[in-house]
Order: structure tokens, then C-alpha cells, then sequence
């Protein structure tokens, strides 16, 4: 029934010009009113620079390309391509392990004419392998189909981990475990891959985790251990959001921001900024234009006329809230400090483009359905 | 062809299992978001509060202001010690990347020692990487110059201007009014005690020193530290995560220290400094003006320069003033002397008033004196002695050894002790000078206390030529010759005559104003005073050929310490005996004999007679006072007291 009503209204839409570029208003309307937003945050964060706030324009803009070329490209071309796809992105994280350039101490980049992270494209190569694998198989998933999915999943992972880069490899695993989720993987094969999972924390502490990871986790936990070192992230933020009240200081008036009290303003921590700034109301705005985003993925999931493009719609929606999700609640204070940046809104950063092409497959997977239904 | 182990594709059951996956899937969103939400209506409106005074305490603070230091001015004005500004390479260690390379680019631009970088690293080690942090203090104008041409080059270095103590005398004036120091660790428990002495809530002190880093630590700096510090300021500012202030909220000025005026002539201290170096003298000078106490001059050479502790001394340069010559040692306030045959005039005023000899009393002089059955002699100067019989005046004109022997055997040691404490020996003189010292005036208690040993007769007849146990310092001396000048009166010695703040005046009352000396019983201090002028005019006066020919009246005694014992059959020999055991040379006397207006005391170490080297000086210093500062003319008047004197003789 749903699907029917659905059908009349995509009729209606299929006339128009943006239907036919293969644009999705909605989506559109609500990335454009995060980026409307982004930019008038990072002004503030970054003492008043429009500096920063061009080059956010021109990220902005390269993103909007992206997504507007990864959405004239059919799910089923992309279905096809998908091996291929994942294969060069495996290479290319082994490359980087032997050949890349670190920086900070992480092996995280590669030079091939142009400077980039290959873990960037297995956000999308894991879950559109993973979508693809399932897309003519019976599901719920069979054990053995699950178990070669996680190891699809988890061979990237494992590559990123020893980058290291902890915060990307969780949302590439978050990204195909999502896949395997909305593939209706039964909830006792859940239940005992909770179990594993809490039996490899102690295992995952001692062998794999490095020092500061460690660090990071432990100042999580008690942030006034070390309240000038690593502590002094979590304290300032939380400062900065709790001192900006109901209504905030006001945009341009943070003080924590404009003073610099608050670390990474106008990167991983401008959450902070805008909660001192925007206050409560700013917060529930920001977080209701992320709420409209995911219920517009979801339903352009719900509509994918096949398994593919809805599991890949899905996955690449609910990652979208992870990053948003992990962010804030660093940011807050309820979650460990891990390098990530907050969706569409912190300055700068490959992941802006990266968003922008998911975003890109979403729009592809509801504007390319009459292809398949005539 | 499907394997049968492959389930078929069932398209229904998939679309409701995804249907149901995406219901949960935003049930758990929603879920989460409220979470989030939770999270910040617990931190933006439960806590905020909490947050509030958080961020206000971050972005305001309150920081003292060091108050100026007050200043220090002579009897005419001149300044004697100010606050310049110097500028100073400061670091601050958060705004540099990398250190080594940022200290190692400096040295080869600025003369900076090793030691100096060592300490400046030490610091930014233990202290907090906001502050700013001097690597190079007393920059010159030419440093600051080429340091602003490349300063871009220097990120986080900065040339910052302080203002510090300067003392543009240097070592003219160090023995008086000291220097300035680092606060240490001791001088902050110390400001804690006075806070408890003084009944203040303690760390009222430390607050009041909240943004001063120096604190006087010798002489006057240090005796009147609290009057020249000032009070201290403070500002509300607004600063950055890196302290950097970025506007004033609010300021509460700092109140400049009270300046000092002294009793203090420059011009006199600058002659009398020059003239014991140009005669390489070590020793001290203290001249006083006898009407107050008022102390005109006071040097003790040799001297350093206190400008070379701004900004920290090298342990080179301290070691340099670890000579034998002892540069920091102050003569005139710490330095402990015999005061040899300069007290012969108070011993004789003593005699005559406790009526153990009269001005007539005649004593047969040997050339030496002996304790009745007993052989040791105790000699004269003079080995043939000074005729048959000496009486007093003759005594102190020729500073006679065997009349005052016999003199102290008279008065004993008790009798000496209480009156020679009236002329304050072995007391402080109350100079405002915290490291003063007394010297010893002995008695038969101080003995048997110190020495656990009992008081000899013998050790009587010493104390009757100033030798002996019996010590004093410059200033004793130059005090006990001012209450000869002013029939009595021992006033409180001070080199503060008045303090001033902001056009207000105040002078300086000291604890003790002053100690009349009986002396209404005859006129005994007539006939010693009398003697005493004899003693730098001719025919037999010891001083006389130091003082002849002078244009004004001085009364004078000569003193010639013996600083090692010679034994009973050996004559003292300069040319025999090591340098630093050649006798010390003293001369006190005031002038102008009838209307005082200095009292001055000289004390040459190892320099030899007092009245071949130390009188000679003392008349230089009289005839620069007198003459050219004063500008008195006396020719007219001399005449007329020699005539009047030949009379009375």
C-alpha cells in the first residue's frame, strides 16, 4: 500500500527537471540547510575568517559535484563495478601500509599523482561489496554467507587498524555490519556476535590498541586526571556547551570558542562551539535537520526496488548517523575522544566528499527506479 | 540451476524483514538522538550554572600589579638609586614549536651564556607554558634594534620592558643602601611571620609581593623594604587560552613606594671613596653629623657594583667578588676592630668622673706597666716613655699606653663596662641598617659566658688601650667621637632623614631618640675635648703634622691597632711580618672644634700608624667637607682660640 501511494507521488516528481538529474529535493534542501549552517559555524570558530569559510565553499561545492555525478550512475552499474571496486580499494590499503606517507605518526596517505587516504573509498567499496554480495542471495543471510561477509568487512578493517586509524575503521565496519544488519541476519547470530565482542574488548585492549588509544579511553573515563593534557578537550567542550545555556552566548560571543579555550574549534570540536553559541535551541535545530536527512535516506531505502540499493541505502544512511552520533557524543562528553569529524559541519577534511557521494548513491537509488519498474 | 543447499530468494519475506530492520533501525536513531539530547539539556540547562562560572573563571583573571618601587635621594636631592626600564628577550614557551632550535637560533644572534640558557630552560621545565619567560635580561638598545628587525623569524620570542633597580653610583653607595634580590623561598616564609608578629592574617605579605619578584636584601633596600615597596594594584582582565590579555575589565592602580631622603652627602661619600682608593685602602669610613646622628658619609672599601646583580649574576662574576679583599663584606657595619688608643679620651673622661684621677694626678712612665707582683710588662709605644710623670692631658696628646694601663687598673673592668656602654660600645647605634653588628664590649659576665674562663686583671690593662677582647665597628666609633662633639648626647645613628610619598613629607623618628651622658658633675668633658684638639696641633700632638696648617679647629685621637701579638722580647717590624698582620690605622675627631658640624671615625686595615696614614686621610675628608661643602671660613677665628688656648695652658 505504501509502495502504491509512493509510485503516484514519484509520477508526479518524474516530470520535473530535477527528477531527470536525477536530484532529490528533499535531500537536497536538508544537506544545503547543514551546509548553510556549517559555514556560519565555522566563521565563528575560526575568529572571524573567511578564509576558512571560501575554502568550505569550495569543499562544499566539489561534494555537491560528486554527489551529482555518483547520481547520474545507476545502482546496477555500481552493483557491477563493486568487486572491482573493492579490489583496488584493498590494494591500495596495502600500498599504503608498505609506500604510504605518515604524518602524526599514522600511515594514513598515498601519492599517486594526487595525496589521498584510500580508507576514504572503502567507506563506500565495503558497504556497496557487501550490498552486492547479498543482492542475489536468499535472506535472511545463511551462516556461511554471513561469515564470508564479515570477513568482506573485516579484511579493510583490519588494514585501517593497522594504520592506525581506529575512528575510520570503526565506521567502515559499522558501514558493512549495517549491510548484514538490514539483510535480516537473525538476532541470535546478534546475540552471539555481542558475546564475541565482548569477550575480544580485553584482547582488543592489550594487542591492538596503541598507547593513546588507550589514553584517549581512560581520559574519557575520568577527564580530570589530566585536566591540561588530554582531559583538557573534554572539560573545555563541555564547558563551552554548558556555559551556552538555552538560548547561547550568542553568534560571534562564545567566549570559550573566541578565546581559544576550546581545542580543534573549528575541526572535531565545533559541536562545542555551536552549543555555546546557538545554545539548546541551536542543538535541537542541528539535530533535527540531521533527524529530516536520515528519515529521507530511510525512505529512499524503504523505495529501492532492489536488495541491493536498499541494503546500500540503508547502510549508508545509518553510518552517516554514526559519525554524527560518535561525534556529539564525544564531544559531550559520553563517548571516548576519537578523530571525527561532525558530518557537514566541521571544516574541512576528505569526509565532507566522501558524505557527499553516498549522499550522491542515495539520490541515485530513488531517481533511477523507473529504469527497473517499466 | 540452484544447489539445493541455496535457499530460494523470497522477495515478500525480504521486503518485510528490510520493512522491519528500517523501523527498528529508526526507532534506534530516535532513540540515540534523545540520548544526545538528554546529554546536552543535562550540560546546557541542569548544569549550566555549573558551566557558566566555568567559562567566566577561564576568560576572567585577576592579576596583581607590582607597585614602583619608591626612591632614594642625598641630603640635596640627588638620586641614589631609581627604576629603569630594561628590556628583556622573553620567551613564551606554549607559542614555540621548537625550543632547541628557537634557543640555538638566538644564540647565535644575542651573547647568551650557556648558564643563562640552562636556567631558563629549567624553568620552562617546571613552570606553566603560558607564562613569559626572560632568556636574556639587559638588553642593550642596539640588541633590542637588531632583535625587531628578525623578530618575525621568532615566533613566541618577544622584547619586553620591566622596570629594575639601577644604582647609577654602583659601588660608591652599595654599603648603603644595599641591593636588591630574587624573592626566594625563605623570604616568603619570612613575609608569613611577619604577617604573625604583626597580628595579619597570614599570606597577607605574600599577596602583597603577589606580582613582585625582588625584594631589598641588604642595607637600606632591606631595612626599609616595607616602606619602599609600595602596595600592590590589580587588574580584572579578560585573557585567552594562552593568557594573553585580551581587554581590562577593571583596575585598582598600584600605590608607589615611599621615597627615601637621606642624611647622606653624595659628593663627601664620592671624595671619601676616592681618596681611600687612590690610596688602595681596605677599611671603612663613617662620617656623622653630630647634632643628629644624622650619618653624612659611610664607605667601606673595597666595594662592588650592585648593578651587576639586575637580572641575575653570574657564578663567574660572584666568584670574582670572592676575593681575600672581601668586596662584600660592609667595613662600617659588620666590620669588627680593637679600637686601639681611639677610646683613650672616653676612658679618661671616665677616670676624671668616677674620680679615680683627677686632672692633676701625675703617673711615673717608664716606657712600661706592670701589675704589682708581677713581671709581665705591658708597653708603651713609646719604648722610653713620655718623661718622669704623665698627667691626663698629656696623656691623650701623646697617647700616652702606661698612663691609661694604669688608668683602667683604677676603674676596673666593671666601671669600664658601664661607662663605656653609655658611649655605646658594644651596642647597636641603631643605624638603619638590619645587618649591623655590635662588636664586644667586655665584661666579667661576657667572659665567663663566652670565654668560660674568669676575668684577669691583666686582661683589664688591654681593655685600657682599646686592645684586647674589646672590638667596636666604624660607626660605634664615629658615634662615640659625635657624643664627645655634643657634650654627651648620643643620638640614634640614621641615614634616613625623612621619608616622602606623593609631596608628603614625613621624617624619620628613630626608636631611640637619644642617651644623655651624665656630665654635670665638673667639667671633665671640657678638659678631655681640650686634649683631644692638642692632639692634631703642634708641639707633641700624634696628629698634628696631619692637621697642620688646617683653617679650621679639629679635636682628634689617633689609634694603632696591633692585629697580632707581639711577644714579650720582640719589637713589631712592618717589613717582618705578613701584610694582612700589619697594624690596623685609626683616627676619630670632629671639627669645627667650637661649633661641630662632622664627626668622622677612619679605619685602614693593616695600613700602620693611625696618625701617619689614618689622620691624613680624615683631614682630606674635613677639608672637602668643611671647606668646599660647607664653605666655612674660620682664619679669622682660629687665631683668636690659639690665643685663648696659649692663655689657658
Amino acid at each position: 500500500m505504501a509502495l502504491r501511494t509512493s509510485t503516484a507521488n514519484t509520477h508526479k516528481a518524474r516530470s520535473s527537471l530535477l527528477w531527470r538529474l536525477h536530484i532529490d529535493v528533499p535531500l537536497l534542501l536538508g544537506l544545503l540547510a547543514l551546509m548553510a549552517f556549517s559555514l556560519v559555524v565555522v566563521y565563528s570558530a575560526g575568529g572571524e575568517s573567511l578564509f576558512l569559510v571560501e575554502k568550505q565553499v569550495i569543499r562544499f561545492g566539489a561534494g555537491l559535484l560528486v554527489m551529482f555525478l555518483l547520481a547520474q550512475v545507476a545502482p546496477r552499474t555500481l552493483k557491477e563495478w563493486a568487486p572491482l571496486f573493492f579490489v583496488v580499494g584493498i590494494a591500495f590499503l596495502l600500498a599504503v601500509l608498505f609506500f604510504g606517507e605518515s604524518s602524526k605518526g599514522a600511515q594514513r596517505w598515498i601519492n599517486i599523482g594526487i595525496r589521498f587516504q584510500p580508507s576514504e573509498i572503502m567507506k563506500l567499496a565495503v558497504p556497496i561489496m557487501v550490498a552486492s554480495y547479498f543482492a542475489d542471495k536468499a535472506l535472511p543471510p545463511s551462516f556461511k554467507h554471513l561469515l564470508i561477509s564479515l570477513v568482506l568487512v573485516l579484511v579493510p578493517t583490519s588494514l585501517i587498524i593497522l594504520q592506525p586509524d581506529l575512528g575510520t575503521s570503526l565506521l567502515i565496519a559499522a558501514s558493512g555490519i549495517f549491510v548484514i544488519f538490514f539483510a535480516g541476519i537473525r538476532w541470535r547470530y546478534m546475540l552471539g556476535a555481542a558475546l564475541v565482542g565482548v569477550i575480544m574488548a580485553p584482547i582488543m585492549w592489550y594487542f591492538v590498541m596503541h598507547d593513546y588509544q588507550k589514553g584517549r579511553v581512560l581520559t574519557f573515563l575520568n577527564p580530570e586526571s589530566d585536566p591540561l593534557g588530554s582531559g583538557y578537550h573534554i572539560i573545555q567542550s563541555q564547558i563551552a556547551i554548558g556555559s551556552g545555556g538555552i538560548y547561547g552566548k550568542g553568534w560571534l560571543n562564545g567566549t570559550q570558542s573566541q578565546l581559544e579555550f576550546l581545542p580543534e574549534r573549528h575541526t572535531d570540536f565545533i559541536f562545542a562551539v555551536l552549543g555555546e553559541e546557538f545554545g539548546l535551541i541551536g542543538i535541537v535545530a542541528l539535530l533535527a535537520l540531521y533527524l529530516f536527512v536520515i528519515w529521507r535516506g530511510l525512505y529512499i531505502s524503504l523505495q529501492g526496488q532492489d536488495t541491493f540499493s536498499r541494503l546500500l541505502g540503508a547502510a549508508l544512511t545509518s553510518t552517516f548517523f554514526v559519525y554524527l552520533f560518535v561525534n556529539i557524543g564525544m564531544v559531550s562528553g559520553l563517548l571516548p575522544v576519537v578523530g571525527l569529524p561532525l558530518p557537514l559541519i566541521s571544516y574541512g577534511g576528505t569526509s565532507i566528499v566522501t558524505l557527499m557521494a553516498s549522499f550522491g548513491i542515495l539520490m541515485s537509488i530513488q531517481t533511477h527506479r523507473r529504469l527497473h519498474s517499466t | 540451476m540452484l544447489r539445493k543447499r541455496e535457499a530460494i530468494k523470497d522477495v515478500g519475506r525480504e521486503t518485510s524483514i528490510f520493512y522491519m530492520r528500517c523501523v527498528i533501525a529508526l526507532i534506534i536513531v530516535v532513540g540515540l538522538m534523545g540520548f544526545l539530547l538528554a546529554r546536552e539539556i543535562k550540560l546546557q540547562v541542569l548544569d549550566h550554572q555549573k558551566y557558566q562560572t566555568q567559562s567566566e573563571n577561564n576568560r576572567i583573571q585577576v592579576r596583581p600589579i607590582a607597585p614602583v618601587r619608591g626612591l632614594i635621594y642625598d641630603q640635596s636631592g640627588k638620586l641614589l638609586a631609581q627604576n629603569r626600564s630594561i628590556f628583556a628577550l622573553e620567551v613564551v614557551p606554549e607559542q614555540v614549536d621548537d625550543m632547541g632550535d628557537t634557543v640555538k637560533r638566538l644564540k647565535e644572534m644575542f651573547d647568551i651564556s650557556d648558564e643563562q640558557i640552562e636556567a631558563f630552560l629549567e624553568q620552562v621545565k617546571f613552570r606553566p607554558k603560558f607564562n613569559s619567560y626572560a632568556i636574556k635580561t639587559n638588553l642593550t638598545e642596539q640588541e633590542v634594534a637588531i632583535f625587531s628587525a628578525n623578530q618575525h623569524f621568532f615566533t613566541g620570542v618577544s622584547v619586553e620592558a620591566r622596570l629594575e633597580r639601577y644604582y647609577p653610583y654602583g659601588s660608591t653607595l652599595v654599603h648603603v643602601l644595599g641591593r636588591m634580590g630574587a624573592i626566594t623561598e625563605e623570604d616568603l616564609i619570612r613575609m608569613d611571620e611577619w604577617d604573625v608578629e604583626n597580628n595579619r592574617e597570614v599570606g597577607t605579605t605574600r599577596q602583597r609581593y603577589a606580582a613582585t619578584s625582588k625584594m631589598g636584601k641588604l642595607g637600606l633596600e632591606r631595612y626599609y623594604e616595607n616602606k619602599l615597596h609600595g602596595e600592590v594594584g590589580s587588574e580584572k582582565v579578560e585573557t585567552d587560552a594562552r593568557g594573553r590579555v585580551v581587554r581590562v575589565l577593571e583596575r585598582l592602580e598600584p600605590e608607589t613606594g615611599q621615597d627615601l631622603h637621606l642624611y647622606l652627602n653624595l659628593s663627601l661619600q664620592q671624595k671619601i671613596t676616592q681618596l681611600m682608593q687612590d690610596k688602595d685602602v681596605r677599611g671603612a669610613v663613617v662620617a656623622v653629623e653630630p647634632s643628629t646622628g644624622g650619618v653624612l658619609a659611610m664607605v667601606s672599601q673595597p666595594a662592588y657594583d650592585p648593578n651587576m646583580f639586575t637580572g641575575g649574576i653570574s657564578s663567574k662574576d660572584y666568584k670574582k667578588l670572592l676575593t681575600p679583599e672581601r668586596p662584600l663584606y660592609n667595613r662600617a657595619v659588620q666590620g669588627t676592630y680593637p679600637p686601639a688608643s681611639t677610646i683613650k679620651p672616653h676612658l679618661a673622661f671616665l677616670g676624671l668622673k668616677e674620680g679615680v684621677i683627677t686632672p692633676s694626678t701625675r703617673i711615673r712612665d717608664p716606657g712600661w706597666f706592670s701589675l704589682p707582683n708581677n713581671n709581665h710588662r705591658y708597653r708603651d709605644w713609646r719604648p722610653w716613655g713620655h718623661g718622669a710623670t704623665v698627667d691626663v692631658t698629656q696623656a691623650i696628646i701623646e697617647s700616652c699606653d702606661t698612663f691609661f694601663y694604669d688608668l683602667s687598673v683604677r676603674l676596673g673592668i666593671n666601671q669600664i663596662y658601664e661607662g663605656m656602654t653609655q658611649f655605646g660600645f658594644g651596642q647597636k647605634t641603631g643605624i638603619d641598617i638590619v645587618e649591623e653588628k655590635v662588636g664586644i664590649m667586655p665584661s666579667r659576665d661576657w667572659k665567663k659566658s663566652m670565654r668560660k674562663e674568669p676575668w684577669y686583671n691583666g686582661d683589664t690593662v688591654n681593655i685600657g688601650i682599646g686592645q684586647g677582647f674589646w672590638t667596636v665597628t666604624p660607626l660605634q666609633l664615629a658615634n662615640a667621637t659625635a657624643v664627645l662633639a655634643n657634650d654627651g648626647i648620643r643620638y640614634n645613628l640614621q641615614l634616613v632623614k625623612e621619608f616622602a610619598q606623593a609631596n608628603r613629607y614625613e621624617a624619620n623618628t628613630p626608636v631611640m631618640a637619644y642617651h644623655q651622658i651624665d656630665t654635670s658633675d665638673g667639667s671633665w668633658l671640657d678638659l678631655v675635648k681640650n686634649s683631644m684638639r692638642k692632639v692634631t696641633e703642634p708641639p707633641r700632638g700624634t696628629a698634628r703634622s696631619a692637621f697642620a696648617d688646617a683653617e679650621y679647629t679639629v679635636a682628634g685621637k689617633t689609634g694603632t691597632a696591633q692585629v697580632k701579638s707581639i711577644a714579650q722580647d720582640e719589637s713589631y717590624d712592618a717589613s717582618k711580618i705578613a701584610e694582612k698582620f700589619h697594624d690596623n690605622a685609626l683616627f676619630i675627631g670632629y671639627a669645627p672644634f667650637e661649633q661641630p658640624k662632622v664627626a668622622v671615625a677612619v679605619m685602614m686595615e693593616n695600613a700602620g700608624g693611625g696618625g701617619s696614614n689614618a689622620a691624613p686621610l680624615a683631614r682630606e675628608i674635613m677639608d672637602f667637607y668643611l671647606l668646599q661643602e660647607l664653605k666655612i671660613n674660620q682664619t679669622s677665628d682660629t687665631e683668636d682660640e690659639e690665643s685663648a688656648d696659649g692663655a689657658a695652658n
